[in-house]
């Protein structure tokens, strides 16, 4: 499913998508692509992107990319997948 | 039913009476036992032996309610095209199909030509109001509720004089009424459906002949930008070679071009003195334009030949995506990198822009990270003008704070992260010279042993520093 969504694997094209998303919500995901929980995951961000592709741009981010791993910290990933939530540049907290 | 109290001289009133009690009784009974026949409530939906009775019963009250509340609703619907006729397009038509319970009849909209006219005709009808008025009465709704279900012959006139009229500004202005009827913005400067230009432009060619000389269109674009536009009209028209087929395009820089380059020089000239006139050829201009288009290729493939027109529709329409099924025009995709970039840039940054800001306008102003937003779009905008923008997306840009936190403010969360950080490249920068295991050495061995080694170098031998043990 990687395939159908943007995938990032350098801190850069985070940097990009997080800067360059204005006025929409980015959902990112971090994980592999190769996880079974990550491709289910993966399937329904696929499907559903199109249909919120009006408030929302969903992609994907390598979590075993070197570059990355400052990200990974900062978000202080330790479980994939693991789904962060962007507006405006700034990191949404999800109440649960 | 008898009367229990009855005083004891009164015998034979007594007898007369249980007699009574008696037969009375037994009508009942017969009358439990004399079975309606079987009839099917239509409101209900079910079979029931209790003949008239039935419609008494609190449960088919509740479902004639319902039942005609339902109905209510479709009228309404119908009522609001007899406020507001609207013309009905053949493709909407069969999606108008109207129920009549009373009449059991289903009313198709086939051929009329103003959304629900059928309907509405029938609703009026006298046939109705007779089937109205069996069906309240067999059902057991309140006759008072007549008018509720049928149109009254004063809304019919009404409606009927608000279809004429229709029908008459059809005629001075073919495409225009029910072109701007059919969902077209009130502001002028959005660009108007391609789909429907062409279906009006269906519509108007074997019907109606446009008449351009009390057309009044809406602006495609300001005044002074088909001014700057206009002046460069020949550099354009090189283009003419791609809008063969009837293409509307939504500068109407575009629009003019295409007239430029399918119509003769007569029509040319008619076109221009209607440009200059300030209004521009939009809906109408289409349709000549296609029009224009069927007849030029129809000269093009088959010469001298004026039946076949289908020759020239399987040329020009593609078959993948084609302006009926809206479908992005071929020359937009070509075009909108040179055209647009070159010539339109002006104008289409300024619809660009009122389309933003609409769109901010709409946007909540406390939202998240506003302020970042807009400074966001300026900067893009002018990266998109190729103005060069100093940017301050270092390499260690992060944004807004970061990880996950229970309690306190988000700023917390990214000092710890910063004093992590900090921490981290201390370490990293320890360990950038030869990370050896080392036994500890106190200072003062240390010192010891610097001292000897001083010593022996005298004599020529190597010094091992103990980091390098």
């Amino acid at each position: 499913m990687s395939y159908l969504l943007p995938t990032l694997t350098r801190k850069k094209e985070v940097d990009t998508i997080i800067r360059d998303t204005i006025d929409k919500v980015l959902v990112l995901r971090f994980g592999r692509a190769d996880d079974a929980v990550c491709l289910q995951l993966d399937d329904i961000l696929a499907k559903t992107a199109r249909e919120v592709s009006k408030f929302a741009t969903v992609a994907l981010v390598d979590v075993d990319s070197e570059d990355v791993q400052v990200y990974v910290k900062y978000f202080d990933i330790t479980l994939i997948p693991s789904t962060i939530f962007f507006f405006n540049a700034h990191h949404m907290k999800m109440d649960s | 039913m008898a009367d229990h109290s009855v005083k004891p001289n009164t015998n034979s009133k007594l007898s007369f009476t249980s007699q009574n009690h008696n037969v009375t009784k037994r009508e009942k009974e017969k009358k439990k036992d004399k079975k309606c026949e079987f009839e099917f409530c239509k409101v209900c939906k079910l079979n029931h032996n209790q003949g008239p009775r039935h419609k008494y019963f609190p449960n088919h009250k509740t479902a004639l309610s319902s039942f005609l509340c339902r109905f209510q609703n479709k009228i309404n619907d119908v009522r609001f095209f007899l406020r507001n006729p609207n013309v009905l397009r053949p493709e909407h038509a069969d999606r108008n199909r109207f129920c009549c319970v009373f009449c059991d009849t289903d009313v198709d909209e086939l051929d009329s030509s103003f959304a629900c006219e059928n309907a509405i005709n029938h609703l009026a009808g006298g046939h109705h109001l007779k089937n109205l008025k069996h069906f309240l009465w067999q059902y057991g709704g309140k006759m008072d509720q007549l008018d509720k279900y049928r149109i009254s012959e004063t809304d019919l006139t009404k409606w009927e004089k608000k279809c004429e009229s229709l029908k008459v500004e059809a005629m001075v202005a073919p495409t225009e009424g029910s072109g701007l009827k059919y969902g077209a913005s009130n502001d002028i400067h959005y660009n108007v459906n391609i789909e429907k230009i062409n279906n009006l432009g269906q519509n108007t060619l074997n019907s109606v002949k446009p008449s351009y000389s009390n057309v009044v269109l809406p602006l495609q674009y300001n005044t002074n930008e088909y001014q700057i536009s206009n002046s460069r009209f020949p550099e354009v028209s090189h283009f003419g070679s791609n809008f063969h087929e009837a293409n509307f395009s939504n500068t109407s820089l575009l629009n003019s071009n295409d007239l430029k380059a399918n119509s003769s020089g007569q029509q040319n000239l008619l076109y221009n003195g209607i440009c200059s006139g300030n209004a521009y050829l939009s809906d109408v201009g289409g349709c000549q334009v296609y029009q224009n288009a069927s007849m030029v290729s129809r000269e093009s493939s088959s010469q001298g030949l004026q039946s076949l027109t289908q020759v020239s529709s399987i040329s020009t329409i593609d078959a993948g995506g084609n302006v009926h099924s809206g479908a992005l025009p071929p020359w937009l995709e070509a075009a909108d990198q040179t055209l647009l970039n070159n010539q339109v840039k002006p104008a289409l940054s300024s619809f660009i822009s009122s389309n933003k800001s609409q769109k901010s306008r709409k946007l909540n102003p406390k939202r998240v990270g506003a302020a970042w937003a807009e400074k966001r779009k300026m900067e893009l905008e002018k990266e998109k003008r190729g103005e060069i923008v100093e940017s301050d997306c270092d390499d260690n840009w992060l944004p807004n704070f970061g990880r996950v936190w229970q309690s306190g403010s988000r700023k917390e969360s990214r000092k710890e992260f910063d004093i992590e950080k900090h921490k981290f490249l201390k370490v990293e920068s320890h360990s950038e010279m030869p990370v050896k295991i080392q036994p500890y050495i106190s200072k003062r061995m240390f010192h010891n042993e610097k001292l000897r080694g001083k010593r022996r170098v005298a004599h020529g031998l190597t010094v091992i520093s103990p980091q390098d043990i």
